[in-house]
């Protein structure tokens, strides 16, 4: 497992969770989606929410940054509850960044746009300040080329780590990853979880909904297991991957063909 | 502005006559314009390479020109030409349907062509003759995309019969103005001329959205 | 029967004049409806109850009566009804305007609604506010992949103007077919006005259908 900056101990100094979640529960329609779900989130971790589909990884993810509303519970963002309304979120939403599984690259922007646009848009950034910062962004994530290619003119994996590039472009505390490979041609996954990795490295707190379990064990620092809206089990990368301790765990595996 | 209605209740049955012929008007035009329309689309997409010419510039043109225009011209210069006089009603059923099965034409090639290809494909690999594979693959599921817009040609029909007012036609618009100009009540007339209209459309265009909406899925790929 | 289509090219600076007031009705239309289109979609998907129904009502009521008889009821209400004298090219923008509003606003609503929800979480997700996610990042796509459905009802309204015709408006239709009754060249003049809107008519259908070959939507 490489070496993230997240403190071995989780909470043991006291340190406030960047992100806790407290019973949070959503239905849709009839279908529960989130059953009372409770867990932490520390500075600098990278949590890899894993599970069969539908078993509310996304929707507590999306809950997170307000894209869905829960029925009841509490999400605090370091230590204060987060609002409730619309408005108030958009404030939340600023500090933090979102990678969604389709990309969702604005097709009438460059790639130098997309990035730009949240700068620009929400933050108010004079444009050639924004510019730098975006030129910088697309190099980090090795794309300076294509900065004035349109998204139609971009690979899948290419567009994703333009993705990733716009959401740090709003400085966010804490980067929330919506199955971001899912979508990709295999060829293209790596160059994504690289990113990513480099990410991890540099100490980014970060929730990503997965189902690359090689990258969950290397790359994470804390696995949770969901199923139907509840969490199964949570621990280290090692302890899920290795010693699963609930059967549905094993199960969980096993159908997917992993043997560790 | 204080409104009458009353000129409205001495007229009723002079209106209801011309709404009468609204209706007749509109379902003689559809099935024409169905019928030729449904002709020239196949022609178009299954008919020999020397007729697509003369049938897109006939379709184009058809598009090209006002509905208002083909009645007038139908009306009063065919007569010049052909020596034959059609009555107002039978003018304007000949002018719509010919402007209307242009509208037709196209739906069904636009139908037709998204079904297509693969859909082809697979049927002649299954062995079926040409004939088959348009009437039994092609065809159904061509015809299940075209429904929204078959009903809308279904709205536009009605809405034109009105436009046959202006030669001469006794339908209900027509018949609007003559009770509008008799009894210098013309709003009134209007307004429930309006009416009138919306109760034949609305549930019209409603009915074609909920058809739709039922048997779509029989069309989707 | 003898024809003198002569009576044409005698004629030609009055069916000039009408062109030109045919022309000005369809664009001076299509300025107020585009806008108008857009603000009734943007009603329609408020999420206010009253702005929805407003626009769902104006929109049904108008896409679900004949233009012709829009015509000649704007042009007995409108005077009675704001007090204002309407000449009848004002009374016929009037007419034509909501006409073309009304299905302009069902455009917009159906294209933007067809732009994938995730564009939009994707502005949320950046801190953007409802306005500015419709305006930057929704309406500009939705406008580009309503082009063509636009297009096809420019060509639509370009021939609808006919119809104003109908209450003396000088368009090509009014001054064929006065032309037609001064002269009682019947089928020269009628057919005359028939090839000038071919002529105007037919281009324009080209290039609607080249416009709906390109944009395309590759979703």
């Amino acid at each position: 497992m490489i070496e993230t900056q997240a403190k071995p101990g989780r909470g043991e100094s006291g340190s406030v969770p960047t992100v806790s979640y407290h019973e949070i529960r959503k239905r849709f329609g009839t279908f529960e989606a989130l059953a009372g779900v409770s867990m932490e989130i520390y500075h600098g971790e990278v949590v890899c929410l894993i599970g069969p589909s539908g078993s509310g990884k996304s929707t507590l993810l999306r809950c997170t940054n307000g894209l869905e509303t829960m029925d009841s519970g509490d999400i605090k963002l370091d230590g204060k509850s987060m609002p409730k309304d619309w408005n108030g979120m958009r404030g939340v939403r600023q500090r933090m960044g979102m990678v969604f599984q389709n990309f969702e690259l604005f097709p009438h922007k460059t790639a130098l746009g997309n990035v730009m646009a949240g700068p620009i848009g929400v933050l108010g950034k004079p444009r050639k300040e924004a510019e730098q910062r975006a030129m910088d962004l697309l190099r980090k994530v090795g794309l300076v080329d294509k900065a004035y290619s349109y998204p139609a003119q971009l690979s899948g994996g290419q567009q994703q780590r333009v993705a990733i590039a716009r959401a740090l472009a709003m400085d966010p505390e804490i980067m929330l990853f919506d199955e971001p490979t899912s979508a990709l041609d295999p060829e293209t996954i790596g160059e994504v979880l690289n990113v990513m990795k480099q990410l991890a490295l540099e100490g980014m707190t970060m929730v990503v909904v997965t189902h690359e379990m090689a990258f969950a064990r290397r790359v994470g620092n804390w696995i949770v297991v969901m199923d139907r809206g509840a969490i199964v089990e949570q621990g280290r990368p090692e302890q899920i991957f290795d010693a699963p301790a609930k059967d549905r765990t094993r199960d969980f595996f096993s159908h997917l063909g992993w043997s560790g | 502005m204080s409104l009458d209605f009353t000129p409205l209740f001495d007229s009723w049955r002079f209106l209801l006559g011309g709404l009468g012929l609204t209706l007749g008007l509109s379902a003689l035009t559809i099935v024409f314009s169905i019928v030729l329309g449904g002709a020239l689309g196949l022609a178009r997409c299954y008919g020999p390479a020397w007729l697509r010419w003369p049938l897109v510039f006939y379709i184009d043109s058809m598009r090209s020109i006002p509905v208002l225009v083909v009645l007038i011209w139908t009306y009063f210069a065919l007569p010049v030409v052909t020596g034959v006089t059609l009555p107002p009603f039978w003018a304007a059923t000949l002018a719509l349907t010919a402007h209307i099965s242009a509208y037709v034409a196209e739906i069904i090639r636009a139908g037709i062509n998204s079904v297509r290809a693969g859909q082809e494909r697979a049927a002649f690999a299954l062995g079926m003759s040409r004939y088959r594979a348009i009437r039994d693959i092609i065809l159904p599921q061509a015809l299940v995309r075209m429904l929204p817009a078959l009903g809308s040609i279904l709205s536009i029909t009605i809405k034109d019969t009105a436009i046959a007012a202006v030669i001469a036609v006794p339908e209900y618009m027509n018949r609007s103005q003559t009770v509008a100009g008799q009894s210098f009540h013309p709003i009134e007339v209007f307004i429930v001329a309006m009416i009138v209209y919306f109760a034949i459309l609305f549930p019209v265009t409603r009915a074609v959205d909920m058809i739709y909406a039922r048997y779509a899925y029989l069309g989707r790929s | 029967m003898s024809y003198d289509w002569s009576v044409v090219w005698r004629h030609a600076d009055l069916l000039w004049e009408g062109t030109k007031v045919t022309i000005f009705l369809a664009v001076t239309t299509m300025i107020i409806a585009v806008p108008g289109g857009i603000v009734l979609a943007l009603m329609r998907l408020s999420g206010i109850r009253i702005l929805a129904a407003a626009s769902a009502t104006f929109v049904e009521f108008f896409r679900n009566l004949p233009l012709i008889l829009v015509i000649y009821t704007a042009y007995y209400i409108l005077p009675v009804a704001t007090g204002l004298r309407f000449s009848p090219i004002a009374t016929a923008i009037v007419a034509l305007s909501l006409n073309v509003s009304a299905y302009n606003g069902e455009t917009f609503r159906a294209g933007i609604a067809s732009i994938r929800k995730g564009q939009s979480e994707a502005g949320y997700a950046l801190g953007m506010s409802r306005t500015r996610v419709m305006f930057e990042i929704v309406l500009p796509q939705a406008v580009r992949r309503v082009l063509p459905v636009l297009a096809s009802t420019w060509v639509s309204l370009f021939k609808d103007t006919s119809l104003v015709s109908v209450i003396s408006v000088g368009d090509l239709a009014f001054e064929s077919m006065r032309v037609r009754s001064q002269t009682f060249r019947v089928l020269e003049m009628l057919t005359a006005m028939a090839v000038i809107y071919w002529l105007l008519g037919y281009p324009q259908a080209k290039l609607v259908d080249w416009i709906n070959k390109r944009y395309r939507v590759n979703e």
